[in-house]
C-alpha cells in the first residue's frame, strides 16, 4: 500500500511581533542587518495561557473543513512543547478533536527534523497496512522557553502548528527517507533545567552569550556558531545521499525545501550543494523559524503555484542533533 | 591569497565602513555581532575550507587573529 500527502493546513498565533516591535524591546540593536541576513520580518508568539496544543487543535480543525475527521486512524504528534510531561498530548488531541477511539496516537519529541521523520513514519504505517489516514501534527511554542532578554533567539524563533493528512494511495508519492543522529551535539540547542536531569531552578542566574544576549539554564540555549557549522558540515553531503538513495540527480528535482532556519545559511548551503536558486525554497520572512513547522508551511505555500506533478526533496535538521530527509511527489495544491 | 586581499575581502563581506588593517580589533567594531561571525565563517569556509568554531569566535580580536586562526600557511 502506497502513500501520499493529501492536505496541509497551518496556523500562527494571533500576536504578531515585527522587527519594529522588537526594536522597541531592544532599542540598542539595529534589526535591519538581521532582516537582510536572517530573512525574518515577523514572528508570532502565543499569549501566556495559550499552548502548542491549542494551536494544533486550530490547525486540525482547518484541515477538517474538507476532510472527514472520522477517516483519521492514526495521530503522529511532533512537539517539544507538550501539554504535560504525561499524559501523551496526542491522546488529549484525539479527545479535543472528537476523533474516533479505535485509533493510534503518540507524541514524538523532535524539533527541526520532526516533519520529515513524521512523513517517514506515516509512510511506514500505511505501507505496513497499520493505518490508512495518518494525521501528522507539528506544534511548537519555543517562545515560552526563550528568556525575555535573549534578543537573538526572540528574533529567530516563532510559534506555529501544522496539520498534514497522509493517506493511502495506489501510486507511491513518498520516496525513500534517510536519517542522521549525533547526540554529542545534545547541548548545542537545549533547555537544560526542568527535565529529569536538572530540576527547574528558581535561583538560576542570568548568563550572557554572544553580543549581550541573556539566558539562564531554565531557558533555551542555542550555540549559533556550532549549529551553523554542524549544518554546513553535514547537510550538503546528506542531501546528496538522499538524492542517490532515490536514484535522482539535482536536475531531476523541481524544488528543494529545507528546514527554514536562516536565509543566509540556506543560501550558503544551496551554493555549496550546487542547486539553482529557482529550485531552492528560501522564505521565512513571515513566521520565522517555527521548528518542525517550517517544512510543512513551506510545502503548502510552494504547492499553491503547482500545475503539474513535481518532485520535491525535503530535509530537516537541528536540535538533537538530528536530521532526516526524503523525496516526495506532489501533484495538487496541498 | 595574499593577506592584503583577505583584509579587503572581509571589509566587503562584513560591510565595514571604516578602514581595516591587520591590527584593527574586529570585536570592537560597531558592525561586529553574531551575524558578522556567520558571514565571516561562510567566507572563510568557502575560501579556505576552514570552519571557525564557537571557541574561535571567542578568540577573535584583531584581523591578524583571524589570519592566525585560519592558519598562516593558507596565505601567500
Amino acid at each position: 500500500m502506497s502513500a501520499r500527502i493529501t492536505k496541509i493546513e497551518y496556523v500562527y498565533p494571533e500576536k504578531k511581533i515585527s522587527n519594529d516591535d522588537l526594536k522597541t524591546m531592544f532599542p540598542d540593536y539595529d534589526f535591519r542587518n538581521f532582516e537582510k541576513k536572517v530573512g525574518i520580518i515577523n514572528r508570532y508568539w502565543v499569549e501566556e495561557k495559550e499552548t502548542a496544543l491549542d494551536l494544533a487543535v486550530k490547525a486540525c480543525e482547518k484541515l477538517f473543513a474538507d476532510i472527514d475527521r472520522d477517516s483519521i486512524d492514526f495521530i503522529l504528534y511532533c512537539t517539544q512543547s507538550p501539554e504535560y510531561y504525561l499524559p501523551t498530548t496526542a491522546c488529549i488531541l484525539q479527545n479535543r478533536l472528537g476523533l474516533l477511539k479505535n485509533i493510534g496516537a503518540f507524541d514524538f519529541n523532535l524539533g527541526c527534523s520532526g516533519y520529515t521523520y513524521g512523513l517517514s513514519i506515516a509512510k511506514s504505517l500505511i505501507s505496513a497496512n497499520q493505518a490508512k489516514n495518518v494525521l501528522i501534527v507539528t506544534a511548537e511554542t519555543y517562545s515560552k522557553y526563550i528568556h525575555p532578554l535573549d534578543r537573538t533567539n526572540r528574533a529567530i524563533f516563532g510559534d506555529a502548528a501544522t496539520a498534514t493528512l497522509v493517506s493511502y494511495s495506489n501510486d507511491e508519492h513518498l520516496g525513500n527517507f534517510l536519517f542522521g543522529t549525533d547526540g554529542s551535539g545534545y547541548d548545542k540547542l537545549i533547555v537544560k533545567n526542568g527535565g529529569s536531569k536538572h530540576k527547574y531552578d528558581p535561583e538560576a542566574s542570568d548568563k550572557i552569550y554572544g553580543t549581550n544576549n541573556i539566558y539562564s539554564e531554565n531557558h533555551l540555549y542555542m550555540n549559533g556558531p556550532e549549529v551553523f557549522n554542524f549544518t554546513n558540515d553535514v547537510i550538503p553531503n546528506f542531501t546528496r545521499d538522499v538524492l542517490k538513495d532515490n536514484g535522482l540527480g539535482i536536475v531531476d528535482v523541481d524544488q528543494f525545501i529545507f528546514h527554514q532556519a536562516n536565509s543566509f545559511m540556506l543560501d550558503f548551503m544551496r551554493k555549496k550543494i550546487g542547486i539553482p536558486k529557482l529550485n531552492f525554497y528560501n522564505n521565512l520572512s513571515d513566521g520565522g523559524n517555527t521548528v518542525s513547522s517550517t517544512i510543512p508551511i513551506a510545502l503548502k505555500n510552494y504547492s499553491q503555484c503547482l500545475d503539474n506533478i513535481q518532485t520535491v526533496v525535503l530535509v530537516g535538521f537541528g536540535v538533537g542533533l538530528s536530521w532526516s530527509g526524503g523525496v516526495i511527489n506532489i501533484n495538487h495544491k496541498l | 591569497m595574499k593577506k592584503i586581499e583577505f583584509i579587503q575581502a572581509i571589509k566587503n563581506e562584513l560591510e565595514i565602513e571604516s578602514d581595516l588593517t591587520e591590527t584593527t580589533n574586529l570585536s570592537e567594531l560597531e558592525e561586529w555581532d553574531s551575524l558578522s561571525w556567520m558571514v565571516l565563517n561562510a567566507y572563510v569556509s568557502n575560501t579556505f575550507e576552514v570552519s571557525l568554531t564557537a571557541e574561535d569566535y571567542k578568540r577573535i580580536t584583531t584581523v591578524e587573529s583571524v589570519v592566525e586562526i585560519i592558519g598562516y600557511e593558507k596565505f601567500d
